[in-house]
Order: C-alpha cells, then structure tokens, then sequence
C-alpha cells in the first residue's frame, strides 16, 4: 500500500504538474487587482460613462500577473510532455522538484504584485476621473509595481528553462 | 529640431489700425500675447495705460455659442447617419466660408427653430411622464366604480384613503364598525406597500371615522379634480400618453430634418469661435487713447512674416532674443521619424524651455523596445496596416495624428523584430501544419527563436539597456556643458561612465588590465569629487553615498529584462491560444474550433500585450531615461490663431 501510494505522489511528473498548479495560483493575485480596479472604474462610470474605455484600460493591468502564471504553468507543461500525444516524460523526482522550485516566484509574486497593482490602478483611475488627460501617467505608476512580477516571470523562466530533461 | 528658438516681440500701434492687425495676426497665427497684469502692478505703466477689455461682446459670443452648440447637440443626437469614427476637420476655402455665412440670417433661424423645438420636445417629454404618473397612481382605483369626483350625499361622506401595508385590515373594520356603526368600509386593493380603502359614513360620524383613521396613520387621498370613474380615467390618460408620444416624435423628426444644415451651423459656430477669440484677446492689449501695446513670443523662424506684417500695418516693434535664464513658451519642432513620438513627451510632460526636448533621443529606441515586447510579426502588420489605413483615410492632426503615426512605426518595428525571433501569430503555420496537413513546417527565425537561447536574448537586452542609458547620461553631459559646467560633465557623467564600462568589461573579462584601472579610476574619481558642492563632512559622505548610485544603475539595466520577458509572454500566448485551436484535431470540427481560437485568442493577446509593451516602453523612456537628465515643467506655446472645430480654412498662398 505504501509503495503504491508513494510511487502515486512522489514521482517527477505529479511534482512538475504541482509546480504548473503554482505557477497558475498568480490568477488569483489577478482576479482581486482586476476585481478591486474594476470597482473604482464602475464608480467613475457612474459619474462619466464616456470614461468607459480609458478605466478599461487601466482596470486590465493588474491582469498580466495571471498571464505569467499561465504561461509558465504551460512551459512546464509543454517540457514535461503533458501537451504531446505520447504523454508525460519520464521525470526523475529530482527534476520534478526542480520545476516545482522554479514556479514558485511567479506564483508567488503574481499573487501579491497584481493586488498591489490593482489598488494602484484603482487609484488611477480616480486620477483620470478628475484628470482624464493624464491617462499616460495613471498607466506607469501601476507598471511599476508590474515590473516585480516581470522580474518574478522571468526568474521562473530561467530557472525552468535550465532544468535539464 | 526640438525646442523651437523663441523670440520677445513687443508691438506698440494706432488704435485705428488695431482691429485689423489682431485679425491678420490671427490669421497667420504664430503670435503668443501673453498677459499683461504684471506691467499694470507697475505704478509707472499704471500711470499711462489700461488694460483693453471688451467682456460684453465676449460674453455676448459665449452665449450665441452655446446657443450653436445646443442646436448641433440635438442635431447630432437625432440624426440618422452613421457617426465617423474619428471626427477631422473640413477642409475650407475661404470664398467657400464667406458665402456660407452670408446666409448667416438664415442659419441664426435655423439655430432658434432648432433650439425652439428642443424645447418644445422637453416640454412632451415631461408631459408623457407627468400623465403616466398620474395614470400609475390611479391604477390601484381601478375596481372602484363611483365617479371620482363624488364627495358624498347630503348627509353621508365618502372618503378614499390608502393605509400603509401592516394594518390588520379585520381587526380596523371591527374597530370602525364598533365606532361609528353607519360607516361601510371597503378594501379595493393592495399592493406590496398599501391598502387602497373606500369608506362611506355619515356626516355626524365623520369625526369618530377620522380618529380611528389617524391611529392606523391612514392619509387621505383626493383624485376631486378628476371626472368620471377609474377605469375611464385611465384609458383617456393612456390615450393621452399615446397622442403625446407622437407629437414628440413629430418634434424629434423636425430636428432631423435640420440635419442638412448641420454644416452651415458647424461653420457659423467656428465663426462665432473666431470672432470670440479675437474679442476676448483684448485683454492682454494695454491702450492709451490712442495707440495700443503688446508683446508676446514668436518662434525665431517665424519673426520675418511678422515683422513684414508689422511694417505693412505700420507699428513700431521690437524682436529680440530672451534674457539667458528666462523661461519661454515651448514648441516642440522635430523632423521627420521623431515627430509623432512628441506625443510621448507631452503625455509625460513638456521640457522646460532652458532644458532639451529629449524626443528626438528616444523616438528609436521606443519603436525599437514596443517592436521587442509585441515581438510578433503578424501582429505587426495587422497594426502597421489599422494605423496606416486610418492615416489615410483620416486628415487628423494634433495629439491624434502623432499617437496614430506613433503606433505605425511601432507596427513596423514589430514586423521587424517578429520577423528576427520567427513568430508569425505565435507558431500558428506549424501548429496548423501538423494538425490538418501531417506536415513538419517552420517559419525560420531570421535571427534565432528566444524560447530556444534566452539568455542570449536577455544579454542582448542588457546591452540595448546600456546603451539607452549612456544616451541619458550623455545628455545630462551635454546640458551640464551647454551651460558651462563643464566641470559637471566631467565629475557626474565622465567618471560614471568610466567606472560602469570599466565594471563591464572587467565582466567580460575584455581588456581586464585597462578595464581595472578604469573602474579604480572611476570609483576613486567619485569618491573624490562627487561631494564636492556639500559643505563640511558631507563633503566625505557624498563621495560615499554617490558611489551607492552604482545599485541604481544595476537596477536600471535589470529593468531592461522586461523586454525578454514581455516579448515571451505574448509569443508563448499565442502559441498557447494556437495549441488549444488544435486540441480538435483535422476535420469540420477541428477547423471551427481553430476558428473561434484564433481570432478571439490573438485579438485578446494581442490587444493586452499591446498594452503592456505600449506602458512598458513608456516605463523605460519615463523611468530609466528621462530620470537621467530631463527636466519637465515647460509651458506649451499658444499662438493666438483661428481655433476652428469643425473646418480648416484654406487661403491662398499659405
């Protein structure tokens, strides 16, 4: 029964698949930065239903995080032999947890990065309600807290695309 | 190229010749007037001259405008054509102008028949919602059948009252019949809030009625103005509401058939725009009785057609260079490929006059990093080919037109770059040549695949980086000896620039004895002289803390990795979207369900990732290259000229 059961959750490919579920944890991150942008862009709406394609834009922002998480847990996947007709490789354990190890930032990150982005696009969507001409600057202060989760995806894509299979 | 020179004009004339000369200069339109309230704070300009105003016509203009406008609102709001995506100006002549105003009586008609049936359209509008109210109110009545404006008999009163929703409706009947015995009492009919109640009682009764009444806080309600029962009530009403809705569409049709004279009216209001301006310019004049003054700023290249203008109208004026520190009006002049990304530096913000336009610096290298981010050569052509198509078509001008250009030379940059790293809508051709045709086919990458060498990719990131930040740094050099400062340029720049190259090199292990002796001559440089405009100690300590700068300059050059990244994250999205279109194999099936991925997969990618690299291109500019040396805080030039909306008026020989 032990074997079985070790042989079931100890193994490279259930390790590697945890990572890709990691990785795509960021949406989470994103659903409550889009969600929270998306409550300061109704309120404006309410107000101005003309600034409907400027909060838009800031509201889908905090979105990218999710992204990340999406496309790392898909190069896991894709390395790992998931997405092809013959099945999952043959990973070693060790691999397995090589890839799990190098999900981790962007799902971490992504989670953290994108509600902090998306309470600093909510914050700039009331700077466009008062101020609509400075759209260009209510996008970079959120692109700042973006660069983290850049920062976190491409670590998670070095450290993945090093991990040899 | 970029900041255009200004120059100081300062004009005094004839009162006679003044309204002539502030149209001509209207109409050439390069003149700053600018505001004369500091000369009038001066007791010895006080003494000879007031300030020219005219409020009354101004105000007079603003009215007849807005007056214009409300008629091309409603027009607008009515009409049956199709809005133009984007609005341009009409291309005018001038003769074609004039003989369109000469008809101004006519169109002055048009605007109150326009503004009359507006009117008359709110008026229905509020009829219709009055008449449904009062038909709503009478609905619960329905089932009583007495006429409504029955009070009672000689001796007996009827009441119609409505009680709020928790009276026991037993247990008051008991209590009114208990109270005045004659009384009847009748429920009509509830609703989620009240109860609709008929009561008849005798006169001698009526105050016992009443009192028991107040306890369950009934109100009494009166429909006496009204004839006949309910139900007839209702259905004349609904007529009414009916006939009303007609006469408004009538009303609404009338407007529509101004929509002919839209044009006209879109010229008579740039008329009154013009006219106005001109009006209330006359503010910024100084006048004696007889002569008038103003100054203002020209754009140096632009001083020859109005002093020609000057002499012509015969004025004395003055042209002459600005004092060294003063600030001037902006106007940014750039040529050719940099032009439409000014639209970069006005949504940051415009240079300060004594500063530099740093637009034509970064123009390339914003194209180039949006290019490396979109990274996908047929998203590319779908954007070079949207803008191109809409610049044709469209005659715009301004902000528009440079953002528009701006994204066209964006779309073509990301041809180039999708085309370096072989991504055409992802790896759509292999993904479809293997799903329906068994095939093995590969766009190659003219350069190589960034999923294959990454870390070249990111060197090569690192690098653009470098070399986008030398260019700030350099400029901050240039500025500091423009100024004079050469020892700045030098201290700041110079030995930074040693150090980092020196620290580089030392890196790739290139040159490694000449490149240590430059980092130490670099580090030691700043040490010594990095403080040197700090009083005391910090003299010391600034060395120090200016060598800390060095983590600044690491940060910078990682930020550049987002090019790497970005550029990945929307070729492994498209190839994402692609696998899912393939999930369905060959067959009917499997050629709809790539369909529907691939257009709503890449119109999503393509659009959020068009965002990302259009904010993250900005980033680098704002961030990592405009903090190294621009100065912001310019005020945009304002010539006094013809401010039309809707027509451009062409002249001859402009």
């Amino acid at each position: 029964m032990n074997v079985v059961f070790e042989n079931l959750l100890f193994n490279g490919v259930f390790l590697a698949m945890t990572g890709a579920a990691i990785a795509a944890l960021a949406g989470i991150g994103s659903a409550i930065g889009v969600g929270i942008a998306g409550q300061a862009a109704a309120g404006v709406i309410s107000e101005d239903p003309k600034k409907f394609g400027q909060t838009l834009v800031l509201q889908a922002l905090p979105g990218t995080q999710g992204i990340y998480g999406l496309l790392i847990a898909f190069l896991i996947m894709s390395k790992i032999g998931l997405l092809s007709a013959d099945g999952p490789l043959d990973i070693t354990m060790a691999q397995g947890a090589y890839i799990l190890a190098s999900s981790i930032p962007v799902g971490l990150v992504g989670i953290f990065s994108a509600i902090a982005q998306g309470k600093s696009a909510a914050a700039s969507i009331m700077l466009i309600s008062k101020r609509p001409e400075e759209l260009a600057k209510g996008m970079i202060y959120p692109a700042m807290v973006e660069t983290y989760a850049v920062l976190a995806l491409l670590i998670s894509f070095l450290m993945l695309n090093s991990v040899p299979i | 190229m970029s900041i255009a020179r200004m120059k100081k004009l300062s004009v005094i004339g004839l009162t006679s010749s003044q309204n002539e000369l502030m149209e001509k200069l209207m109409t050439l339109g390069v003149v700053e007037i600018t505001d004369q309230e500091e000369k009038l704070s001066d007791s010895q300009w006080r003494e000879i001259v007031v300030r020219d105003t005219d409020e009354k016509t101004v105000a007079e203009y603003e009215g007849q405008i807005a007056r214009v406008s409300q008629a091309l609102d409603m027009i607008e709001k009515y009409s049956s054509g199709k809005k133009p995506l984007l609005r341009t100006k009409k291309p005018i002549t001038l003769q074609e102008f004039q003989k369109v105003l000469e008809g101004e009586r006519q169109i002055e008609e048009s605007i109150a028949q326009i503004i009359a049936l507006a009117a008359r359209q709110v008026e229905l509008t509020n009829a219709i919602n009055k008449t449904v109210a009062l038909k709503l109110s009478l609905l619960p009545w329905l089932e009583y059948d007495l006429p409504l404006e029955e009070q009672g008999t000689k001796t007996t009163d009827l009441l119609l009252s409505v009680a709020p929703v928790a009276v026991d409706v037993d247990q008051l009947k008991n209590e009114l019949a208990e109270k005045a015995p004659a009384s009847v009492t009748e429920l009509i009919h509830s609703d989620t809030e009240q109860h609709y109640f008929w009561i008849v009682c005798l006169k001698t009764e009526h105050n016992e009625v009443d009192e028991v009444l107040r306890t369950y806080s009934f109100s009494q309600v009166h429909l006496g103005n009204l004839t006949g029962t309910a139900k007839e009530n209702v259905s004349a009403l609904e007529k009414k509401v009916e006939e009303l809705a007609v006469a408004k569409c009538q009303v609404e049709d009338s407007i529509r058939s101004y929509e002919a004279e839209k044009g006209n009216l879109e010229i008579f209001f740039d008329k009154l725009n013009i006219l106005k301006d001109r009006a209330a310019i006359r503010q910024n004049l100084l006048v004696t009785k007889k002569t008038f003054y103003l100054d203002g700023w020209v754009p140096a290249r632009a001083t020859e057609k109005v002093s020609n203008l000057l002499i012509e109208m015969g004025c004395y004026y003055q042209i002459e260079d600005p004092a060294k520190d003063e600030e001037t009006p902006v106007l940014l002049l750039n040529g050719g490929f940099s032009t439409p990304f000014e639209a970069i530096t006005k949504l940051y913000s415009l240079p300060d006059s004594r500063s530099i336009d740093a637009t034509p610096f970064f123009a390339l290298s914003f194209a180039i990093f949006f290019g490396m981010m979109l990274g996908d050569a047929a998203y590319g052509v779908i954007m070079a080919v949207l803008t191109g198509f809409i610049l044709k078509k469209y005659k715009l001008e301004g902000m528009k037109y440079q953002m528009i250009k701006m994204f066209f030379y964006c779309g073509i940059s990301t041809i180039f770059w999708g085309a370096m790293f072989g991504s055409w809508f992802g790896d759509i051709v292999t993904v479809v040549a293997r799903t329906f045709f068994q095939a093995e086919v590969t766009i190659p990458a003219l350069w190589f695949f960034p999923l294959d060498e990454p870390m070249k990719l990111l060197i090569f990131c690192f690098i653009l980086g470098g070399i986008h930040l030398f260019v700030g740094m350099g400029l901050n050099a240039w500025l500091s000896i423009k100024d004079g400062r050469y020892w700045d340029a030098i201290f700041d720049v110079g030995l930074w620039y040693l150090l980092l190259i020196g620290i580089t090199l030392l890196l790739v292990g290139v040159v490694p004895e000449l490149a240590k002796w430059m980092a130490i001559i670099g580090v030691v440089g700043i040490l010594l002289t990095a403080g040197r405009n700090n009083k005391g100690i910090g003299k010391i300590i600034g060395g120090f803390t200016s060598l800390y700068n060095i983590t600044g300059y690491l940060s910078d050059v990682m930020s550049y990795s987002r090019l790497l990244a970005l550029g990945l994250a929307s070729g492994v999205i498209a190839s994402v979207v692609n696998i899912m279109g393939s999930l369905g194999g060959a067959g009917i099936k499997g050629i709809l369900l790539m369909t529907i991925a691939f257009v709503i997969g890449h119109t999503y990618n393509f659009l959020i990732n068009g965002l990302g690299s259009f904010v993250h291109s900005c980033r680098l500019q704002y961030v990592e290259f405009f903090g190294k040396f621009y100065v912001s805080g310019g005020k945009a030039f304002q010539p006094f000229c013809e401010n039309t909306r809707y027509v451009d008026i062409l002249r001859e020989g402009n």
